[in-house]
């Protein structure tokens, strides 16, 4: 075991890449509470998203192809990497379970991360509300129920390629208000 | 050209992936295409960095400490395979086995491949479509994405351990398509078709495995 403490992001991008198993250790102790609170911010669910983020990693470790430098970080690979994963399980489930079933679930007690300040919280919604309509629409549609760009299309009955022009814009938008793209 | 660079790959597509808004096919078919393209991985990299500014902006979910354990006893369990010596055999085969008109051709067949899944990705993540999937799959997942016109079809299989043939059926006949050829666990074949065709079927040699209604 290769003692990784102090490895840079460089290094354990490399490492990850290289399918280095310290890496990915490494790479889990820096950014599980990141990933596993994506995943719990899209499934409401402790059990459910704790099987999306180990789903998702053991994919990624299996697969020998899924990770490359030029992917850039390993952060947001393996952030949308479980938020995909975390998106297809709440897909699946609600074709299963009817809304009334989910709804009579008992809220969950949780540990929440120490930085846990209320207007924290609220930047992604308040930066969101920013937004013009037109791009806000399809982007909270996306992003906050996980719907896929035909069914945002079909709902907001506006062109596929109007849809896919305006999620990107509007997510370009919404990442630089929250301080920018970090590599 | 899109705004975003280009669109011969999986352009605005990137966006679409990053905020989890193509379903699992879609998202299968761009894994595959961005393991042999280094400049569509920078554009969906980008993308990712994006939504991650996102979901770092809402995390407040402390991680359960077993899932640590689970996670590294996986990892444990299932070691990375050698790799040192992956290129040590292909240097023997470069230099010592094949000639270099092969790599050549090879080579050929590869930008042709890739050319035709940037093709299918454009037209799955930006034109209006339909899916069916085909039934009667077993061990795998299959399913037709095609424009409502009929000029263009994508198959894409999941679970394939084979290459699949896909055929035409009508009129009592069959005609072959052509072959979605396995990378990893998936198939992909991109068809531009001039003509409606309501009935596919994938084929195993001269058995058919799985077959996919149509309607337009």
């Amino acid at each position: 075991m290769v003692d990784s403490s102090g490895t840079g992001e460089e290094p354990l991008a490399d490492g990850f890449a290289a399918h280095e198993p310290w890496a990915f250790e490494e790479a889990y102790r820096r950014y599980g509470h990141l990933l596993y609170s994506t995943a719990y911010n899209v499934l409401g669910n402790a059990d459910d998203a704790g099987d999306a983020v180990h789903d998702a990693l053991a994919r990624v470790w299996r697969s020998h192809n899924a990770y490359s430098r030029a992917r850039g970080a390993v952060r947001s690979f393996l952030t949308v990497c479980v938020r995909n994963e975390a998106i297809s399980r709440r897909r699946a489930q609600s074709r299963r379970l009817r809304l009334e079933d989910r709804l009579a679930a008992e809220p969950e007690q949780h540990d929440e991360l120490p930085s846990n300040d209320p207007i924290e919280r609220d930047r992604l919604r308040a930066a969101m509300s920013r937004l013009p309509d037109e791009q806000r629409a399809p982007l909270q549609l996306a992003y906050f129920e996980g719907k896929t760009h035909t069914e945002i299309a079909h709902e907001l009955k506006i062109p596929l390629g109007t849809i896919k022009s305006r999620i990107a814009i509007g997510l370009r938008k919404l990442a630089a208000a929250l301080g920018g793209t970090r590599e | 050209m899109s705004e975003l660079g280009n669109f011969e790959h999986i352009g605005d597509a990137a966006d679409l992936y990053a905020v989890g808004a193509l379903d699992d096919f879609e998202q299968a078919a761009i894994d595959k295409h961005v393991a042999g393209c280094d400049e569509c991985a920078r554009l969906l990299g980008a993308a990712e960095a994006r939504v991650t500014v996102l979901a770092e902006a809402d995390a407040r979910h402390k991680a359960p400490v077993q899932l640590e354990r689970r996670v590294v006893s996986t990892v444990r369990a299932r070691p990375s395979r050698p790799r040192a010596f992956i290129p040590a055999v292909a240097a023997a085969l470069i230099i010592g086995l094949l000639p270099s008109a092969y790599f050549w051709q090879q080579n050929q067949a590869m930008h042709a491949e890739m050319a035709a899944q940037g093709d299918a990705m454009t037209r799955v993540a930006s034109m209006p479509h339909r899916s069916v999937a085909f039934t009667d799959m077993t061990g795998g997942a299959a399913r037709v994405m095609y424009s409502p016109d009929g000029t263009w079809y994508v198959i894409f299989i999941r679970g394939a351990t084979r290459a699949l043939s896909v055929a035409w059926m009508h009129d009592g006949q069959r005609t072959m398509l052509g072959t979605a050829t396995p990378h990893g666990d998936a198939a992909m074949l991109f068809l531009p078709k001039s003509h409606r065709m309501d009935q596919l079927a994938l084929l195993d040699g001269e058995q058919v495995v799985a077959e996919a209604q149509l309607a337009y």
